[in-house]
């Protein structure tokens, strides 16, 4: 006699057809996911070896720029360079330097106070004080 | 209610048909899990696994003020596959034979020329005998790198493979060895296909030929070879670094698949001693010296006899650093540290050791009078002959102990020697640092020859103060110099001043290091007394005084042992007139005032300069005493050197007083 309930094989078997689906759809989803995980893992690595590779270039340009500025801080070639651009410049002789035996801030701040006084004598100021008990 | 879309047949037949594909699948993995583990593990790693060196970068030499002596900079080594170029890019090659530097024709015939005869060497190995020292693959440099690496390794296989007449094709020819990567980057936006280089690293001295003998310089290999590179090599070099990783087909590597990694640790840097201002002083004096008087060889050292640092130290010949490898063999004796590794008679220099001896022990005063007008003495029981004076000097009354010092009198030093004896006058001489090597780190020392009293002649007594049979090094003398000058001690001369990580980071100080003392500071300070009447008007190197400062040296002319043939054509060695190794070492100021002054010592010796002197005899005096002036005098505005003059400074100033 047919009713309009499974049988029990047939209910398991269905059980078992929409576990296995939801099982096949996880799992595929799962390993979707790894893939594209693993693709953005890579991505992210290619983009790293990319900056390392920028900074490696940008440092060995700058190597070669201190290399060449190093080169044109060559006493040598800074004298050349003043006799080809008729710059005239000379280290300065001794007779040309004014030694400073004091302390230079003093000297300094005593320029200051003579400039502040223009010269003058201060003019005398006097206090009235009154002590009160 | 639906009893569902299938049948007990269909079951069965779906649920063997899923059984079966999951056994297939699972024998299949267990079969390569398990079985075949090793063998695939073993293929995929030698096919993709992949270590991958990381060069650590050699440290920078630098100057006491950071000015860079030596550094390492990366090149390109480039070429060109004649089979890639194509018709359209020869349009482009006079710009690319302007930035290399060569001539156009030679560039078309070289991208012209696709085979090579069989039999002939192949070029393509240029890449690895090039100039360049390593070749970088560096985790950073690799992914750049590769692209260029590649083909390079396809033009070694495709060269064993000759055309049917057995003609090689030329897959890779180098056009250049030193494109820096500013042109290398412009060549690149040329887009000319078939040109591309390989990148390499390589020393590079800017200066060229400053220092060069302190510097030294490191081979092809990154061997270092001399010099401040050799001794140094320690900090400088730094570690290696490397990483796991894979590749793929095509050799590129697949950075998601690095597992372990060790960076490299760059090295250190290096700092000398050596100011490069002070340097180029020095070597500018000795150009002049070698157009003026043509010597055989010269030497200047600059130093600071307060710490042992060495300011500069400059010989002549000299050569560039940036070409040793193109000096002739003949000139290869421009290498030799001529400072350190040469060794000559001081001559009259050498007479501070027999007056600070006698002082130091108290055996005479400034004032203790000598007759210098003696021919022979007796010391020890026997009669011993006293040597001439320079020049045939005579003293008709006898000279104090200054006056010896003054006038270098030949007899006078002798019988200061003899007043101390034998072996406390070589005790002396030992003190002072002769016979032994002064530890300089670079440049092949000798410790230079000084006989001890048991293998001494009746002659030596009476010759080796006034510096003969007795030999130094120009560092020796002037460190022997520094004795009196910085209060009686023998420092070790430093050239290194200290030593950095690639961040600036201390990792060692190289302090003064004090090895003796040799007289006491009272001896030290009444012979810089002395030493300062050798440049009075009174003293025989009036050439050397800098006005307002007190300079104390003295001078020296030496007579070389040259060869000479006898009658019966044997050759010995003998004292030549016609020789000399002419020399002024000294130091300014001779006394210092207040703490924190400068002071410096300079050493000018000049071997062999006779041939374009008045009368055909180097004097000291007139050779090297007035290179020690110019340079003494460039120095006293560049070090801030400051005249001996007496000033309190009124404190007063401060309220407005007058200036």
């Amino acid at each position: 006699m047919r009713t309009g309930q499974p049988s029990g094989t047939q209910a398991f078997v269905n059980q078992f057809l929409v576990y296995a689906l939801v099982a096949i759809c996880g799992s595929t989803s799962i390993g979707l996911g790894t893939v594209w995980m693993r693709h953005q893992i890579s991505l992210s690595a290619n983009a790293n070896k990319v900056l390392e590779s920028q900074i490696a270039g940008l440092e060995r340009r700058i190597e070669e720029a201190d290399s060449a500025i190093a080169s044109e801080q060559d006493p040598a070639v800074l004298n050349r360079r003043n006799a080809e651009w008729q710059l005239g410049l000379v280290a300065p002789a001794e007779t040309q330097v004014r030694r400073v035996p004091d302390d230079v801030v003093m000297r300094l701040a005593a320029k200051h106070n003579r400039t502040l006084f223009g010269g003058e004598v201060p003019a005398t100021v006097s206090f009235r004080v009154a002590l009160v008990h | 209610m639906s009893k569902g879309f299938t049948t007990n047949y269909r079951i069965a037949l779906l649920a063997s048909l899923v059984l079966t594909m999951f056994a297939g699948l699972e024998v299949r993995l267990v079969w390569l899990h398990v079985v075949d583990r090793d063998e695939l593990l073993r293929s995929v790693g030698e096919a993709r696994r992949q270590l991958i060196v990381d060069n650590a970068r050699r440290g920078d030499i630098l100057d006491v003020n950071g000015a860079l002596l030596a550094t390492s900079r990366s090149i390109i080594v480039l070429g060109v596959d004649p089979q890639s170029v194509r018709s359209e890019d020869h349009a482009k090659l006079p710009e690319l034979a302007t930035l290399l530097g060569m001539p156009l024709s030679d560039l078309e015939r070289i991208c012209a020329t696709k085979t090579r005869p069989a039999g002939l060497a192949a070029g393509p190995k240029a890449a690895s005998s090039s100039p360049a020292m390593t070749i970088s693959f560096g985790p950073a440099a690799a992914a750049e790198a590769a692209p260029d690496a590649e083909p390079a390794k396809k033009d070694d296989t495709e060269l064993d493979d000759p055309d049917k007449e057995g003609n090689r094709p030329i897959r890779w020819a180098k056009l250049s060895d030193q494109v820096p990567e500013s042109v290398y980057a412009t060549i690149g936006k040329l887009g000319i296909r078939g040109v591309y280089g390989s990148r390499a690293y390589r020393r590079d001295y800017p200066h060229n030929e400053m220092a060069a003998h302190i510097i030294g310089y490191v081979d092809r290999e990154e061997r270092p070879v001399s010099g401040i590179e050799h001794y140094a090599d320690f900090y400088l070099r730094g570690e290696n670094g490397w990483l796991e990783s894979e590749r793929d087909g095509r050799s590129h590597e697949l950075a998601q698949f690095r597992t372990r990694e060790a960076p490299a640790s760059d090295g250190f840097n290096v700092y000398l001693s050596i100011d490069t201002t002070i340097q180029h002083m020095a070597e500018e004096e000795l150009v002049g010296i070698a157009a003026q008087y043509d010597p055989e060889k010269a030497t200047i050292i600059v130093s600071d006899p307060q710490t042992g640092l060495i300011l500069a130290l400059a010989n002549y010949p000299s050569f560039d650093l940036n070409s040793f490898n193109k000096l002739a063999r003949a000139d290869q004796r421009r290498m030799r540290n001529i400072a350190v590794a040469d060794e000559y008679e001081p001559g009259s220099v050498f007479k501070i050791v027999a007056v600070s001896g006698a002082l130091n022990e108290g055996l005479v005063t400034t004032g203790t009078e000598f007759d210098c007008t003696l021919e022979k003495i007796d010391y020890n029981g026997t009669t011993r002959s006293l040597p001439r004076e320079d020049s045939g000097d005579h003293f008709d009354h006898p000279l104090t102990v200054a006056e010896i010092i003054e006038k270098s009198s030949n007899k006078g030093a002798a019988q200061l020697a003899m007043a101390l004896g034998d072996r406390r006058f070589y005790n002396y001489a030992c003190a002072f640092g002769f016979g032994q090597r002064t530890g300089f780190p670079v440049g092949g020392e000798v410790p230079g020859k000084l006989k001890p009293p048991e293998k001494w002649d009746s002659l030596s007594i009476t010759r080796m103060p006034m510096g003969q049979s007795v030999t130094a090094t120009a560092l020796q003398m002037q460190m022997a110099m520094g004795v009196i000058a910085n209060g009686g001690m023998l420092l070790k001369p430093q050239i290194i001043h200290e030593v950095k990580d690639s961040h600036g980071e201390w990792v060692y100080k190289f302090d003064p290091v004090e090895v003796r003392r040799v007289i006491s500071e009272q001896t030290a300070r009444t012979m810089a007394r002395l030493l300062t009447a050798v440049v009075s008007s009174d003293g025989n190197a009036t050439e050397a005084a800098i006005p307002g400062f007190e300079v104390a040296g003295k001078t020296g002319t030496a007579n070389k042992l040259v060869p000479f043939e006898l009658p019966s054509g044997a050759t010995v060695l003998r004292y030549s007139e016609h020789h000399h190794v002419a020399s002024f070492i000294g130091f300014f100021p001779a006394t210092l005032r207040h703490k924190g002054d400068r002071q410096v010592a300079i050493a000018v010796i000049v071997d062999d300069a006779d041939a374009r002197c008045p009368n055909g005899v180097a004097y000291g005096h007139m050779v090297a005493a007035p290179v020690f002036k110019r340079l003494g005098e460039r120095l006293i505005p560049y070090l801030d050197i400051r005249p001996q003059i007496d000033n309190e400074a009124p404190r007063a100033l401060a309220m407005g007083g007058a200036p």
